[in-house]
């Protein structure tokens, strides 16, 4: 085992920086991903159009007056996260060449931005991305095939099948989510101690 | 090495045996008595009479059942099929290079006759005879790909490459090492290897992509990688670990010779012409510890490589909780001779 909880196939997420060889630039945030954004318009600006998607749903604190007032540009504002990716979606749709993609939140708002972003020839390697707030996981459960969101824990309960599933540290980024294998297949009914390890 | 098909199975009853041929041609992967990670990558280049890389793929007596096995497997679960949509160029080179390969080398199992766009194929072991339009995969049962995948021994994965690296982007997967097409369907080189130990360490996974994105059409290459397999079952993926996970906690020293599989892949790599994607071929082959032992070289040999193998690897390759069981089955062979280096039988 590595020192910590290093994950190997985890992709690395970086601060954002505008990108000034652009013809626009799109932001999209939920959560605490606000803080990232208002870190963001504390840089110089890029004198190309931008546009800021945000959702405050999941925020530990109420980032959104401070965006309102930082925030020189087109500011659209979601109630949740399924809202704001239906508009991002309808936005790629007339979206040009040259546009630069940024996003900040959890995990899996990032790999949904990017997901849709994809859908349009868009490649994961264009989309710069910043991870804020929580560590949480989703968790592929490789026997039933469903999604279990918002795991904190080394062993979650599938929300599909109901098995105990360990969490691999193997990361996929088309689904979002970690591999999640059932802990007591070889000997039923020991599973280790769960431990909160990603808060 | 004659193709008298077998009939067998690799799940419920596990009747799968190898003949002494089938032994004799074993791809043994061990030339020295330690075993660790290594860029053993080597030209494809054709191999002794008989030898398992006499030909492009490998034809052999567990043909027939190996491709009753995956067609179970995939009924069972589709996913283990899969493709992404960017891939149908891909697909149609990979229909081209299994047909051309098995017609040329199995002349009288295989056959392929073009006529423009209008080909027919007579796969004569799996008695199918399809007529159909190159290019057009409405002329075909199923998608190009899983078409020929189902007539193939072994696990097929096409990788794409773009953004400096390869994605894995369209596989079918029946008889895997531990590992999900489904979850790794999409994943770059470097995320779909994160899992593996002291690789990164080493460098071994980056200077293997590097090998491998400058690989040629006409000139494949091949490497070998091993694990254990407890039962000849072909199908241990993560997806039916509760079926297979279990059959670890039987072995002991009394049935090792018989429950314990070497599990060695044979993993081939060709460039296609039409979609530049690289072809990635893992052929498995089984050997009980028995059958191994029919030669005791590769008795001592694996005794060796098997009792000190670093932990990281035993842990990774699952085989922790029988190792030692294993080791004292094979101990009984081993008489600390030098054996040399080199992988033969004798």
């Amino acid at each position: 085992m590595e020192r910590g909880y290093w994950i190997r196939s985890k992709p690395v997420y970086t601060a954002l920086l505008w990108n000034d060889k652009a013809t626009a630039h799109a932001v999209l945030a939920a959560g605490d991903g606000g803080l990232a954004v208002l870190k963001l318009f504390q840089q110089a600006l890029p004198e190309q159009p931008i546009t800021v998607f945000y959702s405050p749903a999941g925020a530990d604190k109420d980032y959104l007056p401070a965006l309102q007032a930082a925030v020189d540009a087109d500011l659209r504002v979601f109630a949740t996260t399924a809202e704001l990716l239906a508009a991002w979606a309808d936005y790629l749709a007339t979206a040009r060449m040259g546009l630069r993609i940024y996003t900040a939140g959890t995990e899996k708002f990032m790999w949904d931005v990017t997901d849709a972003a994809a859908d349009f020839g868009i490649l994961n390697q264009d989309v710069m991305k910043e991870l804020t707030g929580s560590l949480a996981r989703s968790v592929y459960c490789v026997h039933c095939k469903s999604l279990t969101h918002e795991v904190t824990s080394n062993i979650a309960t599938c929300s599909g099948c109901g098995r105990q599933l360990f969490v691999r540290d193997h990361f996929s980024r088309r689904m979002g989510a970690y591999m999640g294998l059932m802990v007591d297949a070889e000997n039923p009914g020991e599973v280790p101690q769960i431990e909160e390890i990603y808060p | 090495m004659s193709l008298a098909f077998k009939q067998e199975t690799f799940r419920d009853d596990y009747t799968f045996r190898n003949s002494p041929e089938a032994i004799r041609r074993f791809p043994f992967p061990f030339p020295e008595d330690q075993y660790m990670y290594s860029v053993n990558i080597e030209p494809h280049t054709a191999g002794p009479k008989g030898a398992v890389t006499e030909f492009t793929l490998d034809v052999d007596e567990h043909y027939v059942a190996e491709c009753r096995d995956k067609a179970i497997t995939l009924e069972q679960d589709p996913g283990r099929c899969a493709s992404l949509p960017h891939m149908m160029d891909a697909e149609w080179d990979f229909l081209e290079f299994t047909m051309e390969s098995l017609a040329r080398d199995y002349p009288e199992q295989f056959s392929l006759s073009k006529n423009g766009k209008a080909w027919t194929w007579i796969n004569r072991p799996l008695g199918i005879e399809q007529s159909f339009v190159f290019g057009d995969a409405a002329t075909l049962p199923m998608g190009p790909f899983e078409y020929m995948g189902r007539q193939v021994q072994g696990d097929f994965v096409l990788l794409d490459q773009r953004e400096d690296t390869l994605f894995a982007d369209a596989g079918i997967v029946t008889s895997q090492a531990d590992w999900s097409l489904a979850f790794n369907v999409g994943m770059s080189w470097n995320e779909w290897h994160g899992p593996v130990p002291q690789v990164t360490k080493l460098g071994v996974m980056d200077r293997a992509l590097k090998f491998l994105m400058s690989l040629q059409q006409a000139n494949p290459v091949r490497r070998l990688n091993w694990t254990m397999t407890i039962n000849p079952r072909l199908d241990t993926s993560p997806e039916n670990y509760p079926l297979w996970g279990g059959d670890r906690n039987k072995v002991n020293e009394q049935n090792a010779g018989e429950l314990a599989h070497l599990r060695v892949e044979l993993q081939t790599l060709f460039r296609m012409p039409r979609s530049n994607a690289i072809v990635f071929s893992i052929r498995c082959y089984l050997i009980s510890m028995q059958e191994m032992a029919t030669y005791p070289r590769w008795a001592k040999r694996f005794h060796r490589v098997l009792r000190d193998l670093h932990p990281d690897l035993v842990e990774y390759k699952g085989i922790t909780k029988y190792q030692q069981a294993v080791v004292a089955w094979l101990s009984r062979f081993d008489d600390g001779a030098d054996i040399g280096t080199g992988t033969q039988p004798e």
